[in-house]
């Protein structure tokens, strides 16, 4: 059914005295005395729900990996587990999923004794579209997305995150934020003081 | 020979003095105006440069003055530069007929804070408020720009027809002072015991409405229209010159014409009027200052509710701009010309 909406003409007592006019300044008026809600953002941050997608980050090896799937990813490939390190199994799948693939540049290493680790993970978030496929697709909860948003760099190298930059970002991450249930924005009471909590000193994030 | 000498040095004292404020208030507004923009919105407005941005007027200027001064091609440049001035000089030149306190006396001089108290101010106003649209006319033919052009055109007319319709509008309180100097107005109404807002309403409301139209505030700024036309007439104009179109438009256009509304229904420095009982003065502590303060006050109260207007109101289309004025503004600034103009002589004195 259409429901049919007109316009009501202004009446003459309306029309005289300017009636819709008070009835918009007084709106105003109303709002003008309000607090105001800005955040100073240099000043003042907020911080981005946890499901933010942000930039990434590897999660490192701490003992909550889900299981078993990571046990057997670990057992399939022979990975080298080191607490303390990412918890990369070099399964490709992010870079499978991945609608930019050449973004990834994934290697792994063998080491002496057979074993094998994740030696080189750089991804160039010049050509990120920050959809989080990748993250979807990681079979070992490693790869993931942070509430880092002040992305900007003055080079393109800096840009890239390598390896070493993830697994700050996620070790970082895993202090912070890993034990916090998922909120939504307007519940998250704890946003004002969480940012501060970083204390990354990536070149990106540095301010 | 002494008599002109200090004459001249008075008039010269006076023309400083009102350039310097009007110039500077002028600058300032600018923040005020962004201030009351922002807390409408819930936003706080600039709050950096020094204290709640008390210096930004400074740092928005340096930055104008710094900016490339660029020039359109094909474009006229001295009809370009000369909007400027045509712009400018008529805004700021309209002060010199307004009346900012009764006559003092300083080391037995006596002085009238009025530049030149001639017998037909209102007259001179409203020539100088015409010249307006020459500017804009210019500014936008000058431009080559089709934007310039769109938008300066609509301004010319509108300026046309709310030029008739404030011209009328203040007949009114002209009638009933008998006088075109703005002094006298004052004089006249402090004598009366009546403020002429109480007995031409009409008159007043028309004369907010052509106020706004003229000075290009909302709901009548079809001329800058910054979603349809970027910002009309001012396109093709960079730095300091694009600073002195919104400049002289909206706050010194606003300004003196506040304040001649001041003068014309809201008795000038008188202090607060209420009918049959005369007037109240809750400044009297101030003392020789009080007028000036009540001259101030009124003004700034106005263009306070000018600025509350401008951002709660949306904008009308141009021909209903135009046909507001000629079919209904006109028609009652008409009305209230002949019932006063046959009632004053009756009741009146």
């Amino acid at each position: 059914m259409v429901k049919r909406v007109f316009e009501r003409p202004l009446s003459w007592i309306e029309r005289i005295f300017f009636l819709d006019f008070i009835r918009g300044l007084s709106v105003t008026i109303r709002h003008a005395f309000r607090k105001t809600i800005t955040t100073h953002y240099p000043y003042e941050k907020l911080t981005p729900p946890k499901r933010f997608r942000g930039f990434f980050g590897h999660k490192v090896v701490d003992g909550k990996e889900p299981q078993p799937a990571f046990d057997e990813w670990v057992e399939r490939f022979k990975i080298q587990v080191e607490p303390g390190k990412s918890r990369c199994v070099v399964c490709m799948l992010c870079k499978r999923a991945c609608p930019v693939p050449q973004l990834f540049e994934i290697e792994g290493e063998k080491l002496p004794d057979g074993k094998r680790r994740v030696s080189v993970f750089n991804m160039n978030l010049m050509l990120c579209t920050f959809c989080g496929f990748c993250v979807d697709a990681c079979p070992v909860d490693c790869l993931f997305q942070s509430d880092i948003h002040e992305t900007a760099s003055y080079t393109r190298r800096d840009s890239v995150l390598d390896l070493q930059t993830l697994e700050r970002i996620g070790r970082d991450w895993q202090r912070r934020r890993e034990e916090e249930p998922d909120r939504i924005w307007i519940d998250d009471y704890q946003r004002q003081r969480l940012w501060h909590e970083n204390d990354l000193k990536l070149p990106e994030v540095e301010r | 020979m002494e008599g002109v000498v200090a004459w001249l040095i008075i008039t010269l004292i006076k023309i400083v003095v009102i350039l310097a404020i009007v110039l500077g208030v002028g600058a300032y507004l600018t923040l005020v105006e962004r201030k009351v923009a922002a807390h409408i919105q819930r936003r706080p407005g600039p709050m950096v440069v020094g204290w709640h941005g008390l210096l930004q007027p400074l740092a928005d200027g340096l930055k104008l003055l710094t900016k490339e001064d660029l020039f359109p091609r094909y474009g006229n440049q001295f009809l370009y530069n000369l909007a400027l001035v045509m712009a400018l000089v008529p805004a700021t030149l309209v002060f010199a007929v307004v009346p900012f306190g009764p006559e003092f006396e300083v080391f037995g001089i006596k002085v009238k804070p009025i530049l030149t108290d001639v017998n037909i101010g209102l007259l001179l106003v409203f020539a100088l408020g015409s010249m307006a649209v020459f500017a804009i006319a210019l500014a936008g033919w000058a431009s080559n720009s089709k934007y310039a052009l769109i938008g300066s055109m609509r301004k010319a007319g509108i300026v046309v027809s709310y030029e008739v319709v404030i011209t009328f509008a203040v007949m009114g309180p002209i009638i009933l002072a008998g006088t075109l100097s703005t002094y006298d107005i004052v004089q006249k109404q402090i004598e009366q015991n009546l403020w002429y807002v109480w007995l031409q309403p009409l008159a007043f409301v028309v004369y907010m409405f052509a106020m706004l139209a003229e000075t290009g505030r909302v709901p009548f700024d079809v001329q800058e229209a910054e979603a349809e036309l970027v910002t009309g007439f001012t396109v093709e104009y960079g730095g300091m010159k694009f600073g002195l179109f919104p400049l002289v438009e909206w706050y010194i256009e606003v300004l003196s014409l506040s304040a001649i509304a001041v003068v014309l229904f809201l008795g000038g420095w008188s202090p607060i009027n209420i009918p049959f009982l005369g007037f109240i003065d809750p400044l009297f502590f101030l003392g020789p200052l009080s007028p000036f303060v009540w001259f101030i006050l009124k003004v700034s109260l106005l263009f306070l509710f000018v600025l509350w207007l401008h951002w709660t109101l949306p904008r009308y289309r141009i021909d209903q701009i135009t046909e507001t004025a000629w079919k209904v503004m006109l028609p009652i600034t008409f009305v209230n010309l002949v019932l006063t103009a046959v009632i004053a002589p009756l009741v009146w004195r």
